[in-house]
């Protein structure tokens, strides 16, 4: 009549029974913040490093004007997301070929030799007035 | 008409962009997380949006911002990146 519940058997079936479905229920609470977040971080490091690479770009899109910028425009688009997906697709692939720990540590020695490149190139450009007023 | 314009300036720009800084950036973002739809949304919308910003300003674009401070600030980024996946893959070491 009064059968003691088991706790471990009752909760079994639920912990076990499917990680990935409860996984995706969780998008829209703490997964979601996680969505953003990580939406916003590439979305900045990647508009800042673009915006100040975008004098080949602008040169293309500027020789085009004469002709249709706007076809130009939807060209550069396109093969910029394709592009794009292509660098996602291949970071994917890396990660299941990959161990976890090895790629995070060639990508941050990656990223921060990538740093200092473009920091050091960028110090240099900033520097040249000066240097060039120095240097009568 | 339209169609080879379309496809020269998708060719160049596509073949311009592999292997640049910026792949590299969402390769590496996208392979140290687990949000594959977040890291592509967040690069293509970056990417599209700059490409925007550049057509509207042509050719004016750098001198209206300093290209040499964007590229400070971005190189900021990569560091600070670059450093937290150095420190994680190290604590995640036995």
């Amino acid at each position: 009549m009064s059968d003691p519940v088991d706790p471990d058997s009752s909760a079994s079936p639920e912990a076990s029974g499917s990680p990935e479905a409860s996984a995706n229920h969780e998008i829209e609470t703490p997964e979601s913040s996680d969505f953003v977040a990580v939406a916003a971080t590439t979305f900045t490091t990647v508009f800042l490093a673009e915006l100040g690479d975008k004098t080949q770009l602008a040169a293309l899109l500027l020789s085009a004007e004469s002709g249709r910028p706007g076809v130009v425009f939807a060209g550069a688009a396109l093969a910029l997301i394709c592009s794009s997906l292509a660098g996602v697709l291949l970071g994917r692939w890396l990660a299941a070929v990959l161990p976890a720990q090895r790629l995070e540590r060639i990508s941050g020695v990656l990223m921060v030799s990538l740093g200092l490149w473009l920091g050091g190139q960028a110090t240099f450009g900033l520097l040249q007035p000066v240097l060039d007023l120095s240097t009568p | 008409m339209q169609l080879p314009l379309l496809a020269s300036t998708f060719l160049t720009v596509f073949v311009a962009e592999l292997g640049d800084k910026t792949q590299l950036t969402i390769v590496t973002i996208s392979g140290t997380s687990n949000n594959t739809l977040a890291v592509f949304l967040g690069s293509a919308g970056a990417l599209v949006l700059a490409s925007l910003l550049g057509a509207l300003a042509g050719g004016s674009l750098s001198t209206v911002i300093p290209a040499d401070a964007l590229q400070l600030a971005a190189s900021l980024g990569f560091l600070v990146i670059g450093l937290r996946l150095i420190l994680r893959s190290g604590t995640d070491a036995p």
